[in-house]
């Protein structure tokens, strides 16, 4: 049972954690940001998407929703490529500068909502 | 926050295993849902574990409830562990920054640690102790000491997605 216990201890000097946005407390969702431009970098993963948005005013990092939801919505990774165009409507995050969560994003003039 | 974690969490998270988390639509759910229910099994385990050591359902022997009770609460911990390894995993730099995250690590530890060396060797001769007989003070800190980390741990977790 020691020895046990002393291995879990190991694994679990580095354990368990969802830093997904979890009731997205820390974005300001008093105003509406929309970001429009072409997508300069896509990470399609888990826990949520990301794109790069190149916008007239900054770049943005736009967080999306998790890739079932994506999926099952109609938007695959080619539709959130790089290269395309993309409006995305949402909330700027208070935590981290120049970060967006989407609400839902228009590319090739199909609109999908996000949560 | 990458360039801030240590290399060998970076390295971790850019591994095959990682990227394998990350792009399967269904890995991460699968662990998040893992996860839960293996706390489920692990809270209900140490709750019966420790109530059991602080006197209740004292009619019962308390090796008989506290030892099965001990081994499911482990299984659970195990779980808790395999689950937990594969979300942090899919975002190691990150989450090994996140300060909920340290502090739960570090409650992890001390939980391990009072389950060995102050509840484990409590619990070690009481095979023969009958039914409405109080357990040693030592048996009694312990489970207090356990049920007071173990839900600071649960709400840590909770926590990391806030912070």
């Amino acid at each position: 049972m020691r020895r046990t216990l002393a291995i879990a201890l190991f694994v679990l000097a580095a354990p368990a954690a969802v830093l997904a946005h979890h009731g997205w407390g820390s974005y300001d969702a008093s105003k509406l940001v929309t970001v429009e431009g072409p997508i300069e970098a896509s990470t399609y993963a888990n826990p949520h998407v990301q794109i790069t948005v190149k916008a007239p005013d900054k770049t943005w990092t736009v967080t999306l929703a998790p890739i079932s939801r994506m999926q099952s919505r109609g938007a695959p990774a080619e539709l959130v490529a790089i290269g395309k165009t993309v409006k995305a409507e949402g909330y700027a995050s208070k935590a981290e500068p120049g970060e967006m969560r989407a609400e839902r994003i228009t590319v090739d003039g199909k609109t999908v909502e996000m949560r | 926050m990458l360039h801030d974690a240590p290399q060998f969490l970076i390295a971790l998270e850019q591994s095959g295993l990682g990227a394998a988390i990350r792009s399967s639509p269904w890995a991460y759910p699968i662990a998040n849902v893992g996860h839960i229910l293996a706390l489920t099994l692990f809270a209900a385990s140490v709750a019966i574990m420790d109530l059991r050591m602080l006197g209740a359902f004292a009619g019962t022997a308390p090796a008989s409830v506290v030892h099965p009770a001990r081994r499911m609460a482990m299984l659970g911990l195990a779980l808790m562990a395999l689950t937990g390894f594969m979300l942090f995993t899919a975002e190691a730099s990150h989450v090994a920054m996140n300060r909920v995250f340290q502090i739960k690590a570090g409650l992890i530890a001390l939980g391990i640690l009072n389950a060995v060396l102050i509840a484990g060797p409590a619990i070690a001769n009481i095979a023969g102790v009958p039914a409405h007989t109080p357990l040693p003070t030592r048996a009694r800190m312990a489970a207090v000491i356990s049920l007071l980390i173990w839900v600071a741990v649960a709400a840590c977790g909770r926590l990391i997605a806030y912070f």
